[in-house]
C-alpha cells in the first residue's frame, strides 16, 4: 500500500491549518471571556470544510480528473447556496 | 472562564468527540438527547451545538483517517453529493417540524439503524486477493500486515441513504454517520473502518451546509458551542488514533448498543 497521495497531503494540510486557527481562537475567546474571538473561531471552524472541498477541485482539475472534479465543484456550490441562505437570513460576516 | 458549566461542557465535548471519531458518527447522536435531557438546552442550540461539533471531529479525524488509507475520496465525494443537497434542504425543513416530532423522527432513525448493525455484526465486507480488481469506487485496505480489496455494491442505495442521512443532518444536528455507515458496511460492501472514515471524511461537509443556516437564523449559543468544540477537537484526534485497535465487531456492537438506548431515551423525551 502506498501513503497519502499529494492530494490527500493537501487535504490534510487544509484541515489542519483550519483547525489549528479555530481551536486558537476558541480557546482564547473561552479564557478570555471574548465574544468576538468565540465567534470568528466558530465561522473559521464552519468554514474548515469549505476549503477541504475547495482544495480539493483545485487538485482534481489539476489531475483532469474531469468527472470527481465536476462533482467536487458541485458540492462547493452546495456549500455556497447554503451560505448564501444564511447570509439572506441575516448571517453578519 | 466566565462560564461555570464551560469544563463541563467541554467534558461533554469530549466524550462525544473521542466516541464519535470511533465509529464515524461525529458524535452528534450522544450530544443532542446530553444537551437537552440533561442539561435542558432548548433542542435548536444543542443542534446547532452538535453541528458545530461534529465540524470538528469530522475535520479533525479526517487528518488521521486520510493517512491510513481509510478516507475513499471518489466514495466521499460520490456520497457527498447527495448528502450536501440533503443537509441544505433539512436546515430549512427544521424551522416546519414541531420539537416532539424531532424528536420522534430522531428515536425512530437511531432504533432502526441499532438493529441493522446488531443484526450484521460478525460479517465481513472484504476479499482476501490484494490483486482483486476493486472497480471505479472501490478501494484497498491494510490490516494487520495484509492488504484486503473491497468493492462497493448497491451504490443506488448509498446514495439514498446519503441524501437521507443529509437531511436529518439539518434537521437534528447529526452528520448522519449513524445512517450513513450502517448503510455502507451492511448493504454495499464497505469495511467498517472505511465506512467510518469515508463517513467522517463526509459528514464536516454535511454538518457545514446544514450550520450555516443555523448560524443564520441566529441559533448558535457561541459560549456554549465553543466549550464543547474545544472539547470534541482533541478527544476525536484521540479517538481516531484508538480506532486501529478495537476489533471491527467490538466497534459495531458498541455502536448498535449506544443507538438502541438512545434513541430509546429520545423517544420517551419526545412522548
Amino acid at each position: 500500500m502506498t501513503g497519502p497521495s499529494p492530494l490527500e497531503r493537501a487535504i490534510e494540510t487544509a484541515l489542519t491549518a483550519g483547525l489549528a486557527v479555530s481551536s486558537g481562537l476558541l480557546v482564547g475567546g473561552l479564557l478570555l471571556a471574548r465574544p468576538e474571538l468565540l465567534r470568528w473561531g466558530t465561522l473559521l471552524l464552519m468554514m474548515t470544510p469549505v476549503a477541504r472541498v475547495a482544495v480539493m477541485s483545485v487538485g482534481l482539475v489539476h489531475k483532469r480528473d474531469w468527472l470527481f472534479a465536476l462533482i467536487s465543484l458541485w458540492i462547493l456550490a452546495v456549500l455556497g447556496s447554503s451560505l448564501f441562505v444564511a447570509l439572506r437570513m441575516g448571517l453578519r460576516i | 472562564m466566565s462560564d461555570p458549566t464551560a469544563p463541563l461542557l467541554i467534558l461533554i465535548g469530549a466524550g462525544t468527540g473521542l466516541v464519535g471519531a470511533l465509529l464515524g458518527i461525529g458524535g452528534g447522536v450522544f450530544l443532542v438527547p446530553l444537551l437537552t435531557l440533561a442539561m435542558g438546552v432548548p433542542i435548536r442550540t444543542a443542534i446547532a451545538a452538535s453541528l458545530i461539533a461534529v465540524i470538528a471531529t469530522a475535520s479533525a479525524s479526517a487528518t488521521v483517517n486520510i493517512n491510513r488509507g481509510l478516507v475513499n475520496l471518489r466514495l466521499g465525494l460520490t456520497l457527498e453529493v447527495a448528502t450536501s443537497i440533503g443537509g441544505l434542504a433539512g436546515g430549512v425543513a427544521a424551522s416546519l417540524l414541531t420539537q416532539r416530532q424531532l424528536f420522534v423522527v430522531f428515536a425512530a432513525t437511531l432504533a432502526a439503524m441499532g438493529l441493522v448493525m446488531a443484526v450484521r455484526a460478525g460479517r465481513r465486507n472484504v476479499i482476501r486477493d490484494p490483486d482483486a480488481d476493486p472497480g471505479m469506487l472501490g478501494g484497498r485496505l491494510q490490516e494487520g500486515g495484509l492488504v484486503y480489496v473491497y468493492r462497493v455494491r448497491r451504490l443506488g442505495l448509498g446514495l439514498v441513504a446519503s441524501l437521507a442521512a443529509g437531511a436529518i443532518s439539518g434537521l437534528l444536528g447529526l452528520g448522519g454517520g449513524i445512517v450513513k455507515v450502517p448503510v455502507l458496511n451492511a448493504f454495499c460492501g464497505i469495511p467498517f473502518r472505511v465506512a467510518a472514515g469515508t463517513s467522517t471524511f463526509v459528514i464536516g461537509v454535511t454538518a457545514a451546509a446544514s450550520a450555516f443556516v443555523y448560524y443564520g437564523r441566529g441559533d448558535i449559543v457561541f459560549p456554549l458551542t465553543a466549550a464543547i468544540a474545544v472539547g470534541a477537537l482533541p478527544a476525536s484526534l484521540l479517538g481516531a488514533h484508538l480506532s486501529d485497535r478495537v476489533r471491527a465487531r467490538s466497534l459495531k456492537l458498541m455502536m448498535s448498543g449506544v443507538l438502541i438506548v438512545v434513541g430509546a431515551l429520545m423517544a420517551l423525551e419526545g412522548s
